[in-house]
């Protein structure tokens, strides 16, 4: 059995890298990267919560964030395909049409 | 045993991680994603969840990792910039790392769960699939739509506006 404070230690390590380079990265596609860092981190938790309890609710909810995963995913790589076609940048601090 | 096969896929997965923040070239970063992808995958078959891992393997390494490569490709991100910022920003890049360590490193030393072992084995996937299609139908409909929504959504938002007929 893997101890409670171990599976949280992994998942809140994993969220934090991922934390960091949303917050530090310029570049879109990394940042997107590393959202998709914190979600695994999440779905570490979930499971392992979900083995202490014997129940499958754990799973279940991280099978729900998967899928979300992937939609986010998917619109978020149209919208910069869209930006990027109008504009030709990825870097965060050139995209600022909506600076007042 | 388990233990040391979680450890295991566990420091793959956070060494992995820390090179696709770290690294400059973003699609050395994609590589590394597929790789913490894979070992997170290996620590859910430590936790006993079979089919969590599997749907991480497929989706993830299969689906999601093969979009980065390509929008990567789409938009070529070949010339690499140099990252500068300011202090604050740089003071927010030490002190949240920081901060999270702490926090694990008290998670880690309050280890007061000691759980009464029981059966070893995990949850069945049957008992999964009953759960799914009996309580959480309605999330899993509606998950359905989502999906549909975001296909057809992602088209419309990354197509080009003018078809050029040559006809």
């Amino acid at each position: 059995m893997i101890p409670i404070s171990h599976i949280l230690a992994l998942g809140l390590t994993l969220f934090g890298i991922g934390l960091v380079g949303v917050l530090s990265r310029k570049n879109l596609v990394v940042i997107l990267m590393s959202t998709e860092l914190m979600l695994n981190g999440v779905n570490v938790i979930l499971a392992g919560y979900g083995h202490h309890m014997k129940s499958p609710n754990g799973a279940i909810f991280a099978l729900f964030i998967i899928m979300v995963a992937v939609s986010e995913a998917a619109v978020g790589f149209a919208l910069m395909l869209s930006y990027f076609r109008q504009k030709a940048t990825y870097n965060l601090d050139e995209i600022n049409d909506l600076k007042g | 045993m388990n233990l040391i096969v979680f450890w295991f896929f566990g420091a793959v997965a956070v060494v992995s991680a820390i090179i696709v923040v770290t690294h400059r070239n973003p699609m050395h970063s994609v590589l590394y994603l597929s790789f913490s992808v894979l070992a997170v995958s290996g620590v859910f078959f430590s936790l006993q969840a079979d089919f969590l891992g599997a749907i991480q393997i497929i989706v993830y390494a299969g689906g999601i990792v093969v979009l980065y490569t390509f929008v990567i490709i789409i938009i070529n991100l070949n010339e690499l910039q140099r990252e500068k910022r300011r202090f604050v920003p740089r003071l927010f890049l030490v002190l949240i790392p920081v901060v999270l360590m702490a926090e694990v490193a008290y998670a880690l030393y309050r280890n007061t769960a000691s759980v009464a072992g029981g059966a070893e084995e995990g949850i069945t996937m049957e008992e999964l699939a009953h759960r799914l299609m009996s309580s959480y139908v309605v999330p899993f409909e509606i998950a359905s739509v989502l999906l549909l929504a975001v296909l057809v959504g992602s088209i419309i938002i990354a197509r080009k506006r003018v078809i050029d007929d040559s006809n």
